[in-house]
């Protein structure tokens, strides 16, 4: 054998160890215990509250426990975890369990295993119904709840009180009027917030459609996008918040986190928001009201309800060991700790009961709301390539003509659900 | 390896003449039949690596149907390129690109001339001066372009606290979120981060002007304004037309100050192809891979361009 051809082989050995490494993590070691690969996103914003400190305390309580099973932890951060979950499925380098934002689109690769092959009927049976529902496709459950948050309409005090306006509006028209004498009496302050842009766009538009009787799809799971009531609802935002300037001049390029920033920086007069937004405005020192969000004729009964999901991902055939583990992860001691680590809500009934009951007034007016949250058509395996659509263009509704681009948004709505 | 006996360094000693005549004939022998290969070898390869094989595998993906997580689905056929013919946004987005690169490389050429005018000049401090002017060249694109996103920010952006606190204007304004105020100042940064190369690049074509054919005009009489433009415009050719191409291919091409600034939106508002592209790869791959291969077929245009240019240069100038 010559040199080069040596020097060849040589590269094609070590390329082949190089593939050989990527593409490992079986996960069984040689001693018979197994190694179960936990992805999680990252909840935190610096390194003392990320939640790698959550999953590393619990995932180390599950092994003194279970010292066959080990656990390896790898949490992401919200904005690179979709496409390293991309690389990491398609190297076939897969996780035992993903906890992620949806679980709809692996689903439809059949790469999951069922709630019930994964979870305990105790610790099934101890989700909240409504969260259950939202992680089924065609009536099977795959994803299960983790965390959920929901919409109220915050509103500044201050300003409130300086324009002489004494209760919240419940109705459309109570908002626009609000908004009006608002923009009067308290000039340099956005009356309302809307934020279209690319970071909720489908957010804000689902809790306004759901004020007119609207929404995505209708009961049967067809797309409703350009519902004659979706339309009414933009025309209705576009006539009576854009153009008269009491809103942001331009809502379709807004994104959700100027809007709290602007609200916590008392720069807004009302705007829908979850949670955080309470710790945020107690920070930015703005005397903030909640209330619940005003509909065309009266205040909606329901919110948007918004979940994350745990899935369990069938490839490495771990099955017992993630079930072992799930259980673990879904004691009330631990979903405990992450939802006020975090202010989130609970999804799981013991702990939604005890975090309840201790809820100052504020957080009440979350609780009350959950059970009849309205969800994104979640258990569709179009949903996240629509939810992406919706988020692009769906704000240039209120600036253009709101039955062009909602039509075309439910054509491409229609070509994602052919193409699959 | 120790089957290979006249590589081995141990039997070298008995048959050393043997040995190293052997190996001189065979190495002659191999090099001459292969020709010039093994010298441009590695960059054929890397051609083939780095620029056929994705091109192959960009016209390959536009034919497919494939999952968001990734998984191919089967061929798609012709629908990915019937889809994005179809888009509305599609016409727009391309009027959009020839308007953004005509403008943007034309302000570049014409500020670029008089910038190199002005560097070609004796002045004290001219080393330095152009020293700064790299600077815009230096400097990430990507970088440049958020430092100006941030200052044209509606609530926090420099810009605006300066024209309120002038009286210029009564509130802020949202320059990017506008398609109409957001394009000229895209614009702006694409036509500022341009200049430096540009500049340059006449300022080496002007070095080249022979100072007789000056003497000569001086001595016929010229004026200023008709020196130079029968004498260095003409004289300046070769490199003002690298300089236009350059730019041509380059502003096409220009992602990342469109993407910092606007993310092409709202919705494909402020998008160019090469933007739109992007943009489609969040709900379809395929859609995104036909975009792709229209882009690309546009930058051969661009290329081919490019080619006949320079052989026009070469042949008259």
């Amino acid at each position: 054998m010559n040199k080069r051809k040596l020097a060849l082989s040589a590269a094609c050995a070590l390329g082949a160890l190089v593939l050989t490494a990527c593409g490992g993590g079986g996960g069984e070691s040689g001693d018979g215990s197994v190694t179960l690969k936990l992805v999680a996103a990252d909840y935190g914003d610096k390194a003392s509250n990320s939640s790698n400190v959550y999953w590393k305390d619990v995932a180390k309580r599950f092994e003194d426990a279970n010292p066959e099973i080990k656990v390896d932890v790898q949490v992401i951060n919200w904005n690179e975890i979709d496409a390293q979950v991309k690389t990491m499925i398609q190297s076939g380098n897969m996780p035992d369990v993903l906890q992620t934002g949806g679980y709809a689109d692996k689903v439809a690769d059949d790469l999951l295993y069922k709630a019930e092959d994964v979870l305990s009927p105790e610790t099934r049976q101890n989700l909240v119904d409504s969260f259950a529902q939202a992680g089924e496709v065609d009536g099977v459950q795959y994803g299960i709840p983790f965390v959920s948050s929901a919409r109220v309409m915050f509103y500044n005090k201050e300003h409130f009180a300086k324009a002489g306006i004494t209760a919240p509006p419940k109705t459309w028209d109570e908002v626009r009027q609000a908004a009006e004498t608002l923009k009067k009496k308290v000039p340099g302050v956005t009356p309302y917030a809307l934020p279209l842009g690319p970071e909720e766009a489908q957010g804000e538009s689902l809790i306004w459609e759901l004020g007119n009787g609207g929404g995505y799809t209708d009961a049967e799971g067809k797309y409703t996008i350009d519902s004659d009531a979706n339309v009414e609802t933009f025309q209705w935002l576009k006539t009576n918040l854009v153009e008269p300037g009491l809103t942001y001049a331009n809502p379709a390029t807004t994104d959700r986190k100027t809007a709290f920033a602007d609200f916590a920086a008392g720069k807004v007069g009302m705007l829908n928001g979850h949670p955080s937004l309470l710790q945020m405005s107690k920070t930015g020192k703005v005397e903030y009201g909640v209330a619940p969000i005003p509909g065309k004729a009266g205040p909606l009964d329901s919110t948007l309800g918004v979940a994350d999901w745990t899935m369990a991902f069938k490839d490495n055939g771990h099955q017992e060991e993630i079930k072992k583990f799930l259980d673990f992860a879904y004691s009330k001691e631990n979903t405990l700790k992450f939802t006020t680590m975090y202010n989130l809500m609970p999804v799981t009934k013991d702990t939604l009961e005890e975090t309840k009951a201790s809820a100052d007034d504020d957080m009440k007016l979350f609780y009350d709301l959950l059970p009849k949250a309205r969800f994104y058509p979640l258990g569709d395996t179009s949903w996240d390539a629509v939810s992406a659509q919706i988020k692009q263009s769906g704000g240039t509704a209120v600036s253009d003509d709101p039955a062009k681009v909602l039509g075309e948004l439910q054509k491409t709505a229609e070509e994602i659900l052919a193409d699959q | 390896m120790s089957t290979n006996t006249a590589h081995t360094p141990q039997e070298r000693p008995a048959h050393p003449a043997r040995a190293a005549r052997g190996k001189g004939r065979g190495r002659r022998f191999r090099l001459d039949r292969l020709g010039p290969l093994p010298w441009i070898g590695p960059a054929v390869a890397l051609i083939v690596l780095v620029v056929l094989w994705p091109v192959y595998e960009m016209v390959r993906t536009s034919f497919l149907k494939i999952s968001v997580s990734g998984f191919v689905r089967g061929s798609a056929g012709l629908d990915k390129y019937r889809q994005l013919f179809d888009d509305p946004d599609l016409g727009s987005v391309l009027l959009a690109t020839v308007v953004w690169t005509v403008a943007v490389v034309t302000c570049t050429m014409v500020v670029s001339l008089a910038l190199a005018q002005l560097f070609h000049q004796q002045f004290p401090g001219r080393r330095l001066t152009r020293w700064a002017l790299i600077a815009p060249w230096a400097a990430s694109v990507l970088m440049t372009a958020v430092a100006f996103r941030w200052m044209l920010d509606r609530t926090a952006g420099v810009l605006n606290t300066l024209m309120a606190d002038l009286g210029l204007i009564d509130e802020p304004k949202d320059w990017l979120g506008d398609p109409s105020t957001a394009w000229p100042w895209m614009m702006a940064v694409a036509v500022f981060v341009s200049l430096p190369f540009t500049t340059y690049t006449l300022l080496a074509g002007l070095g080249t002007v022979p100072d007789e054919v000056y003497e000569a005009a001086r001595v016929d009489g010229t004026g200023t304004w008709q020196t130079y433009r029968l004498i260095t415009l003409p004289l300046l050719r070769p490199a003002f037309l690298v300089g236009v191409v350059i730019n041509l291919i380059n502003v096409f091409n220009s992602f990342p100050i469109i993407w910092a600034m606007t993310r092409g939106g709202p919705d494909s508002q402020t998008a160019t192809t090469t933007v739109f592209m992007y943009q489609l790869k969040n709900n379809d791959i395929g859609q995104s891979a036909a975009m792709s291969v229209v882009n690309f077929a546009l930058v051969v245009v661009l290329v081919v361009v490019f080619l006949w240019v320079s052989r026009w240069n070469k042949e008259e100038a």
